[in-house]
């Protein structure tokens, strides 16, 4: 282990780490109320820089052997993720002062850096923790309803469920084999022994709680519901995303086969499944979000199916522009009398009258969602699916298909109110020019991503 | 190299306008308008120029462009005319302006997003029509299903919602199946040959088994069934054309349509020529069902706009069965029925939407005796009438022709080898639709232009004949219509070589392994 190494690998983390002692020092200084958001966004986006410079530079290092290690891919894709906290940040504005918000945010993202770079469990489990235990008080953390504080603990007691199935697996898969590497993970995926299947099985319904998989995602719809729209945010697409990312790394060269494939295949199918058909009937916008996200958690989880090395280009593809559609319809939502309001979809009424581009962007994250082309979510889904049919699953993969068109009809309801509809009695209210930026970042991004998305999957 | 850029042009034009009209805040409803005709007739401009530069000598693409879109995956962006798209390229720029400016007095709510709606079809069709990649063709195809969705459903009838989202699901539900076989067939090409491509012509060489050719062409078959609309599938079509604003109407049954007709000539039958070979019995069954059971439809309807479209299943079952023919005149009888059931039927939703904007009603019963009230418009309605029965000198007649003959000459040979009978029994089925053609449109004719003289609603004004637009729009239809019915060579020119290769493609067994 070399110092170098040391502050090169983990130069995002250090910055993140850097911006949060910044952070804290300004509330103790008191000077923290306007000014900490700012300071954070700025560091979050230096992270960003670095990660991506270090990609682009080729760099690859393991100043922790066998427990922590970075390689171009990787770190593209946190740079991917860090950015994708940038609109977070920018939506907070009109939300939170203080210093809370961006300090347990950055401290967050500290974790998820961890995680994508984790190649032992006692690493990755440091870095899921970090990531999580922030999240809990985001959820109440200005809380403007009562079910916020039931939301929290909701998310709070399952959260240490998963985390208690994920230490007791492995501790399993270390009992026998002395070795925290995932690799002992890849291994217990192939063995006949009860115990170390018992220990895989442990450790992926962990992942499948921590992303809400069917019939693990009761907690979801609570929880984004009662958080606040930026923490909402944040909790669909970048805690979603770190835990999906450390998936693939835990699976990293494993093949699956039976019995656990068919584990990895039902919960996942029966996630967009079900996703999609509650998602139809739901009245309130986060909600009906939530749904969505467990139904893409589905199609996530579907790419593990496929062969080891396209998995993280698959994923990291995917949930960029998950993460990108998501916060697209989070910016550019407008504003309303209360939160309740803002949230219900009736809200979104006629809205092509009284803000036409606000219409217009959150039409198209939801083509995007459904997986209409040309947006980039076509694309994404076509990556995973082409994974799963050239591993030899094509029954697995055409259910997974006719399983998301269940969910086109949804997305095309929320278009429908919003195009179809006449106007809700609503009151305009005026727009917020740094969410308005946030949505436009989304928006020049998820264009590029729909005409040249070769640029991206080349170079993941 | 400069008429490869034209044709990129022609392809780009409805997209860039669309996004001028979307951006631009303050563009009033009359500049939209305009410039919605004018970029549209710029395109059919450039067609036109392109169609007279294309060469019948030479088979395969002309004025091609390929560039690597996504490389890792080789999608290529690769566009060009050949004679299988020549002619509906033509007729998809042709209708463009008409559709324009048959909209500009009926459309008065949300002009813009009206007219971007517009343009945004007009490049989506252009784009599936032109595409020579499957994955860009697939793109362009679904494409095609936002504006349409956001046409009837902002801008339609009462059912509008019903109507609209109907149409997607349906549509929506063959497409995915057909990702699914898309996906598949291109991972078999790189697995089998090493060749990472979507390019059609490299699919078209792609050798598979028996089993496997049937469930992707049953895959391909569905989503292309669906939007031609074949019987038992095509439930959506009278709800989405009562439903939808005249223009909606237009390009669904001018353009629209057509896309599952081309599907199944381009992809559909050609990649999968030995499952194509064995379902033949099956799918020229329901074509001639179609065109029976359609025909039928037609003939009980009270709605006019129903009536219309119950025709154009009916018209669009002889497409059907002069591909299936697998005979030379047979398939290029089919493109003509294309073209010309999209002039057709395009001129006749026009028509529908001009009474409607005068009466406010679409009941055949409220109506009586217009040749007396409406000299003009009767004329063209008789004409139309008459081309969409199949009147000799008309388009009509060419196409049903054509398709009839290289029915029965196709069925022939395999009823004299003893081969089967089923063939020549569904070509004499087939000939009744033409009477029943004759029967439900002068049905509708003599009810609508002559007997009693009612007209409904007119709110209190006397009913004016058509205006300069309307009498322009119209001549233009009529003079197309009496174009290809009275020169029909020149296109079959241009069409011939295809149609040689389509049948070349669906002649040759290209098995691998297995046995049918």
């Amino acid at each position: 282990m070399s110092g170098q190494a040391v502050l090169m690998a983990m130069l995002p983390e250090h910055l993140l780490l850097l911006g949060l002692v910044v952070v804290i020092l300004m509330a103790i200084a008191g000077s923290a109320a306007r000014a900490a958001l700012p300071v954070a966004t700025v560091f979050v986006a230096a992270a960003a820089l670095a990660a991506a410079r270090l990609s682009f530079d080729g760099y690859a290092a393991a100043p922790f052997a066998g427990h922590l290690s970075v390689d171009p891919a990787t770190l593209l894709a946190k740079a991917l993720v860090l950015s994708l906290a940038l609109p977070v940040l920018l939506m907070a504005r009109d939300e939170f002062e203080g210093a809370e918000f961006p300090a347990l945010l950055l401290s967050s993202l500290y974790g998820v850096g961890l995680m994508m770079s984790a190649d032992s469990f006692p690493t990755l489990f440091l870095g899921l923790e970090i990531m999580s235990l922030p999240v809990y008080v985001l959820v109440l953390l200005a809380y403007q309803r009562a079910q916020s504080a039931e939301a929290a603990l909701k998310y709070l007691v399952l959260g240490g469920t998963a985390t208690a199935m994920f230490l007791m697996g492995v501790s399993l898969l270390y009992g026998p084999s002395g070795s925290m590497k995932f690799a002992t993970f890849g291994n217990a995926l192939s063995a006949a022994d009860p115990m170390a299947r018992a220990a895989a099985v442990l450790v992926i319904l962990a992942f499948f709680l921590k992303a809400a998989i069917v019939p693990f995602h009761a907690w979801a719809p609570d929880a984004y519901e009662g958080a606040s729209v930026p923490v909402t945010a944040y909790m669909a697409v970048i805690v979603k995303a770190g835990v999906l990312l450390a998936a693939v790394r835990v699976f990293g060269g494993a093949s699956l086969s039976a019995p656990l494939l068919q584990l990895m295949v039902a919960l996942p199918l029966l996630s967009i499944v079900w996703g999609n058909l509650a998602a139809m009937r739901q009245p309130s916008l986060r909600r009906m979000i939530a749904y969505s996200s467990i139904a893409h958690a589905g199609y996530l989880f579907y790419a593990l199916l496929g062969a080891p090395q396209g998995r993280l280009q698959a994923v990291t593809f995917y949930l960029l522009a998950y993460g990108l559609l998501n916060l697209l319809v989070f910016a550019a939502l407008p504003a309303a009398a209360d939160d309740r309001q803002r949230d219900r979809l009736d809200n979104l009424k006629g809205l092509f009258h009284r803000s036409p581009f606000a219409a217009l962007m959150i039409g198209i994250a939801m083509l995007s969602l459904a997986g209409i082309p040309p947006f980039p979510g076509f694309v994404a889904k076509f990556m995973i699916f082409r994974n799963v049919i050239a591993a030899g699953y094509t029954t697995y993969a055409v259910l997974g298909l006719v399983g998301s068109y269940l969910g086109i009809y949804f997305y095309l309801r929320v278009i429908q109110f919003m195009f179809m509809s006449p106007d809700a009695a609503v009151q305009a209210a005026p727009p917020r020019r740094l969410a308005l930026g946030a949505s436009l970042a989304c928006l020049a991004a998820t264009l590029w991503l729909s005409l040249l998305p070769g640029w991206l999957i080349s170079r993941l | 190299m400069f008429d490869a850029t034209l044709l990129n042009i022609v392809l780009f034009l409805p997209l860039l306008g669309a996004g001028l009209l979307l951006v631009s805040p303050a563009a009033h409803d009359d500049f939209t308008r305009r410039l919605t005709l004018v970029l549209m007739t710029l395109q059919f401009a450039l067609t036109a120029w392109l169609y007279l530069r294309f060469d019948s000598t030479t088979a395969g693409l002309q004025f091609a462009t390929r560039l690597p879109w996504i490389e890792t995956w080789g999608v290529h962006y690769h566009v060009g005319l050949d004679g299988f798209n020549i002619l509906l390229v033509m007729l998809t720029a042709f209708l463009g302006p008409l559709v324009t400016a048959g909209a500009f007095g009926a459309i008065t709510k949300d002009v813009k997003l009206f007219y971007a709606m517009v343009l945004l079809i007009q490049f989506a069709m252009m784009g599936t029509f032109l595409a020579q990649d499957l994955f860009l063709f697939y793109v362009f195809w679904e494409t095609m299903l936002i504006p349409m969705f956001l046409m009837i459903g902002i801008w339609g009838g009462e059912r509008r919602i019903y109507a609209t989202l109907k149409f997607v699901l349906y549509t929506a539900f063959g497409s995915i199946l057909m990702l699914a076989a898309l996906i598949y067939l291109v991972w078999t090409l790189q697995a089998t040959t090493g060749i990472v491509s979507f390019d059609f012509a490299e699919l078209m060489k792609l050798r598979l088994p028996f089993d496997v050719q049937r469930w992707l062409l049953a895959a391909f078959a569905l989503s292309f069934a669906i939007k031609v609309p074949m019987a038992p599938l095509h439930t959506w079509l009278p709800d989405a054309h009562v439903e939808a604003p005249t223009a909606g109407s237009v390009i669904l049954a001018g353009v629209l349509l057509k896309m599952g007709t081309y599907g199944f000539m381009k992809l559909g039958f050609p990649l999968f020529p030995d499952a194509t070979q064995a379902f033949t019995p099956v799918l020229m069954t329901l074509a001639v069902v179609s065109i029976v059971y359609g025909a039928c439809l037609a003939l009980v309807q009270d709605d006019i706009k129903k009536i219309i479209a119950y025709s154009s299943i009916s018209h669009l079952g002889y497409v059907m069965l002069g591909l299936l023919s697998l005979e030379l005149v047979g398939i290029q009888g089919a493109v003509i029925q294309m073209v010309s059931h999209g002039l057709v039927a395009a001129g006749l939703f026009l028509m529908v939407g001009m009474i409607y904007e005068r009466c406010h009603s679409r009941e055949l019963a409220a109506y009586g005796g217009l040749a007396k009230l409406l000299p003009v418009y009767s004329v063209f309605f008789m004409i139309l009438t008459l081309a969409s029965v199949g009147l000799p000198t008309t388009s009509g007649f060419t196409g049903e022709f054509l398709v009839l003959l290289g029915a029965f000459k196709a069925a022939w040979v395999q009823y004299r080898v003893g081969a089967s009978s089923l063939p020549l029994v569904l070509a004499v089925v087939a000939v009744s639709g033409v009477v029943l053609g004759a029967l439900y449109m002068l049905r509708f004719a003599l009810s609508f232009l002559f007997g009693t003289t009612k007209a409904p609603h007119t709110g209190g004004h006397a009913l004016s004949d058509l205006n300069l637009r309307e009498k322009t729009i119209l001549g233009l239809i009529v003079a197309a219509v009496f174009a290809l019915g009275l020169f029909p060579d020149e296109p079959m020119r241009k069409t011939e070589l295809a149609a040689k290769a389509y049948r070349q493609l669906v002649l040759t067994p290209r098995l691998s392994g297995g046995s049918p």
